[in-house]
């Protein structure tokens, strides 16, 4: 949201976690902000300096592809100032968000098999027919246990009047987790005096969680589970993250042409001979796992893996056309998911969110597009989005010539001011926006590691949280107790 | 272990045994210059080293031929880019492996890449004039050693490192054997001269090059004579750069590793480099050529390079499934 006069009116004030009005400290914050002033910034400044080397030393980066750099390798961009989540406030999205991810498990079962809430009329059919993310292949295959969404990434923000809103789900392969506990390594290690005074619930055992997950669906059960992480490579902008849970969860990090199958069993190619593999975290996206089902010019896959996975002899997490249930055209429906599947009320609401294959809805938003952040449904990371606020007129008129021509292609949101927070910044604290995503586990059962990863936008005014849009991050504090 | 793995923790040593091997030739090489009182051309003082590296060839296609000079020489040995070889494109590949080994190596030994590799690269983006290189050359030497010393206190001994110990040691013993082979050729053209007075300045570099002069003057106390710093270069099992001591690595680590059966290709291969060194001595050495002996020896490390492709690297195809 840039400071333009003609769109302000129509945006109320952002809620600030870390202040009140008057520049007090919300209570919460009052033992931290108490420390800093006794602190002084200058030894901020001092830890911060620690802060980058020490980045840098472990590798804790990312490359940035844009059109004109090409994998750039930048150091994960972590703010000193943590953000803290009182007890009863994480209660609410603990359930809110396990409650969430039970109904779209459930959606996604039902989808790929007798598609009741399409017969009695509650989703569109074409809608989801005409989903990108939406596998005909799979349809009738039986994953393990009856899981599709093993890990979820729950984008969720908070509005003016600080209510939590869900403005995305990330279904098919979130990333973030490592770099929430990175963050929270890093905090630890720059700045241990911040914990004294506060009881922080813990999140570094997310990687033993998601590793009884992945147990739990080996098809030769869970004593007989070799599990192996499958990464597009080490230019992936995730790679980072791939070696990291590999390395915690102590299993293989495997590459597409590590893998082979056989009589529809899949191995891995090892110095001792083939062995086999039966559970696969795969961090590429469908369209790259089997060039014989899904994208026959993939470099990346591995023939014949969804046939291995269709017999039952391997399991693969997510489940392939887990991406339909995150497409964002699908988004408005998740509310009315939770109350047809599980005849519950939604905990959590979602962003009002417009449907441009809705003729009212689509009329709407065109004439109100400064006020909008249209969304391409199946893009992510940033990337396809009008900031309606920050926009020019020349890109308005593009987007809306896109949306004319092709409207299944694009959602609408209102502007939601993002929540604001204190970050150190050039020696300054300052107001960014930031947002939540914490992380949902679906294995025996769902868990929920308290916290997540908060994104900052590092841009003053910027509500665009992406690390590939120059976002940064924070470390996450639910109180315990 | 998967195969991908460890031909890339083979190579993620091998490129930095690489860099390491380049700066010290490149440092020895600078300091001698300083006072070498012979009026040789840069040429003259320069060739060899591109000999060794056997990039003489992509030098004249980068420069002219006639442009051996110090600053061009360390140009390009050091930054490349016309030459792959150099310390900076070696280290960082030898990242960019360790990068895809990540998971299979310790946080001390990722740390310490990264570490070397930002010293490197920053000091890169500047100038290397002659005065300034040799300090350079030897902190990334400095730096390598670290590695190597967090990685023999923090990596687990098992098939992982048996691996990392291959890529060091088949590196060293190829670096030694291209050395002994361009500088002795050097030093004696012609096997009659053998005997004649020696220049001690130049021997003592080509010892300081593989960082054994120390120990040499120790155990021989009657000068600098070709057939002792052969001895010394080749066969001294106990000498950490020697021909031997690499390959009795190389076997080591083989039986570290510990999957392929003893009549595999890559046992084989080791067994008759060991046995190339075993049937030759010294005089043996200087009175059938020193040039011919080398060659034979490099052409074993060829064979075994391409044995270990058949035992580990590519021995899934068309294998069958193991039981488990």
């Amino acid at each position: 949201m840039q400071t333009d006069s003609a769109v302000e009116p129509v945006l109320r004030m952002p809620y600030h976690e870390f202040y009140l009005d008057d520049f007090e400290p919300r209570p919460h914050y009052r033992p931290l902000w108490e420390h800093i002033r006794r602190m002084g910034q200058h030894a901020l400044a001092t830890k911060a300096q620690e802060l980058h080397l020490a980045m840098r030393t472990e590798g804790i980066t990312f490359a940035v592809y844009s059109e004109t750099e090409q994998g750039i390798e930048r150091v994960w961009p972590f703010d000193l100032i943590p953000r803290i989540i009182p007890t009863a406030e994480w209660a609410i999205l603990e359930a809110g968000l396990k409650q969430r991810v039970r109904a779209l498990n459930l959606f996604l079962k039902d989808i790929y098999h007798e598609q009741r809430i399409l017969k009695d009329g509650v989703i569109s059919a074409q809608l989801i027919y005409q989903g990108k993310h939406f596998r005909q292949e799979i349809v009738d295959i039986d994953p393990p246990h009856d899981i599709y969404p093993h890990i979820g990434g729950i984008d969720i923000i908070r509005n003016d009047d600080g209510r939590y809103l869900i403005l995305e789900d990330n279904l098919r392969t979130p990333s973030g987790v490592s770099y929430m506990i990175a963050n929270r390594v890093l905090q630890r290690r720059i700045l241990p005096e911040f914990f004294t005074k506060y009881r922080v619930r813990r999140v570094e055992h997310y990687p033993s969680l998601l590793l009884q997950a992945l147990r739990h669906v080996s098809p030769r059960g869970r004593d007989q589970a070799e599990i192996v992480v499958l990464t597009p490579g080490i230019y992936n902008s995730a790679y980072f993250e791939h070696t990291f849970l590999a390395k915690e969860m102590g299993v293989e990090l495997v590459e597409g042409r590590d893998l082979v199958v056989k009589n529809n069993v899949v191995y891995m190619k090892t110095t001792a001979g083939l062995q086999r593999v039966d559970v696969i975290y795969r961090r590429v996206d469908d369209e790259f796992l089997d060039p014989l089902c899904f994208h026959s010019d993939s470099l990346l896959g591995v023939a014949g893996i969804i046939n291995a996975w269709r017999a039952g002899n391997v399991a693969l997490v997510n489940a392939p056309g887990s991406g339909i249930a995150d497409d964002k055209a699908v988004f408005p429906f998740v509310p009315d998911m939770i109350r047809y599947y599980l005849g519950e009320q939604p905990i959590l609401d979602n962003v009002p969110t417009y449907l441009m294959t809705k003729h009212e809805d689509r009329a709407y938003v065109l004439a109100h597009l400064e006020q909008m952040v249209v969304k391409a449904v199946n893009e992510s990371g940033g990337y396809g989005m009008l900031m309606g606020p920050a926009s020019t007129p020349a890109l308005r008129a593009e987007f809306a010539k896109r949306i004319e021509e092709n409207p299944r292609n694009y959602i609408a949101q209102q502007v939601i001011p993002l929540s604001r927070h204190a970050c150190y910044l050039d020696g300054e604290l300052e107001s960014r926006h930031i947002d939540l995503r914490p992380y949902v586990i679906y294995g025996a059962d769902i868990d929920v590691v308290p916290g997540g990863l908060t994104r900052v936008a590092l841009t003053k005014g910027s509500l665009v949280v992406n690390s590939s849009q120059g976002g940064g991050s924070k470390d996450t504090w639910v109180l315990a107790e | 272990m998967l195969s991908r793995i460890a031909e890339s923790l083979c190579w993620m040593s091998r490129y930095l045994e690489r860099a390491d091997n380049t700066a010290r030739l490149m440092e020895i090489n600078l300091l001698y210059l300083v006072e070498a009182e012979e009026h040789l051309s840069e040429a003259v003082m320069w060739r060899p080293l591109l000999s060794i590296s056997g990039s003489e060839a992509a030098f004249a296609q980068y420069y002219n031929a006639t442009a051996i000079t110090a600053q061009n020489v360390i140009q390009f040995m050091t930054k490349g880019p016309a030459n792959p070889n150099a310390i900076h494109p070696s280290l960082r590949l030898a990242r960019e492996n360790a990068r895809v080994v990540r998971d299979r190596i310790s946080k001390e030994m990722w740390q310490g890449m990264n570490e070397l590799w930002w010293m490197v690269d920053t000091r890169l983006k500047s100038a290397l004039p002659p005065e300034r290189a040799a300090a350079f050359y030897a902190s990334v030497r400095n730096e390598v050693a670290r590695f190597h010393g967090l990685t023999s206190s923090t990596m687990m001994r098992g098939e992982a490192y048996g691996f990392y110990q291959l890529g060091t040691f088949a590196e060293r013993a190829d670096m030694t054997a291209r050395i002994l082979d361009v500088k002795y050729h050097i030093l004696l053209p012609d096997a009659a001269m053998v005997g004649s007075p020696l220049d001690y300045y130049q021997w003592a570099a080509l010892l300081k090059s593989l960082s054994g002069f120390e120990a040499y003057r120790r155990k021989y106390h009657t000068g600098m004579r070709p057939i002792d710093v052969a001895q010394h270069a080749i066969f001294e099992g106990d000498f950490p750069r020697s021909l031997q001591f690499a390959v009795d690595r190389i076997q080591r680590a083989l039986e570290m590793i510990g999957t392929a059966a003893a009549d595999s290709p890559s046992r084989q291969a080791v067994g008759r480099l060991l046995a190339h060194l075993s049937h030759h001595s010294a005089e043996i050495v200087l009175r059938e050529g020193f040039h011919e002996f080398l060659q034979g020896f490099l052409e074993h490390m060829a064979a075994f390079n391409a044995a270990l492709q058949v035992d580990y690297f590519a021995a899934y195809l068309g294998a069958e499934p193991c039981a488990t």
